[in-house]
């Protein structure tokens, strides 16, 4: 990719103005990429159980760590919109091709969104908390 | 400024005659594969990240839940459908930026040999379990 398609493309993401169904289509890329990058590492991690089981622990406690702890949060959240966007798609692909209209699609990109923090937020909350028990002592911890 | 408002009419619905490509298939299993990780992933990640946590999981967790047959088979199933549907999502995106075709195609080889690569790693570790 040389460095003015890269432009190019950046600055099509800027102006052009698809709203609800270029929003989802650009969250849908980054989150599968997010999720896609973290399951990389975390084949490779837990393979460690078998090749270098002594390493294992040294890993997890990097996961430990506040940092990667907010770092999960945000996985739950990528994974989470993009199972929900993508069964979305999925449906209207598969089942309904006649509903990818400019309305239907806008709407039902908004259920997803919806949908998505519904089950995002309280385990984000369930994870903070652990985070904050673990990692700061508080709430009992 | 104007607010442009665009609407569309309804559709009915066109059968349009698809080649059994590579891409057709491709395409199938992005969308077919989906449904079974929405309960494979989502399960995995609300037990494992939400109600065990990662401060509760060490070797011993992991042969514990790998004793049972039916987490491993659990885990194979991810390993191979999230980890094919990932890599594959990643070089259809590349296929949007990378518009030269030779390009393209070494580009998709090395995904696939990486693919490969990292299954059979984590393969092997579930096959072979926790070495203790």
């Amino acid at each position: 990719m040389s460095s003015s398609s890269l432009k190019t493309t950046l600055k099509g993401y800027v102006g052009y103005r698809g709203r609800e169904g270029q929003w989802s289509f650009l969250l849908h890329r980054i989150t599968g990429l997010g999720v896609l990058l973290f399951l990389l590492i975390h084949i490779v991690d837990t393979s460690f159980v078998y090749f270098v089981p002594h390493l294992y622990a040294d890993v997890i406690n990097l996961y430990r760590s506040t940092l990667f702890g907010i770092g999960e949060i945000g996985l739950v959240f990528c994974l989470f919109f993009h199972g929900v966007n993508g069964i979305r798609i999925a449906y209207l692909d598969i089942f309904k091709p006649t509903d990818w209209t400019v309305e239907s699609e806008r709407r039902s990109a908004v259920i997803a969104l919806v949908i998505t923090l519904v089950l995002f937020v309280p385990s984000a909350i369930f994870m903070a908390r652990n985070l904050l028990i673990h990692n700061f002592g508080l709430l009992g911890g | 400024m104007a607010v442009e408002t665009t609407s569309t009419p309804a559709r009915r619905s066109v059968r349009v005659a698809t080649p059994r490509n590579f891409e057709t298939i491709a395409w199938l299993f992005m969308r077919y594969s989906s449904i079974l990780l929405i309960p494979l992933a989502f399960g995995h990640i609300i037990l494992q990240d939400v109600i065990v946590g990662v401060h509760n999981i060490d070797l011993n967790y992991v042969e514990m839940r790998w004793s049972l047959i039916a987490w491993r088979i659990y885990d194979a199933a991810l390993l191979a459908f999230a980890f094919a549907h990932g890599m594959n999502g990643l070089r259809q995106v590349l296929m949007d930026y990378i518009r030269n075709e030779r390009l393209f195609r070494l580009v998709s080889w090395g995904l696939l040999i990486l693919w490969l690569a990292i299954t059979v790693v984590g393969a092997i570790a579930l096959i072979g379990g926790v070495r203790n």
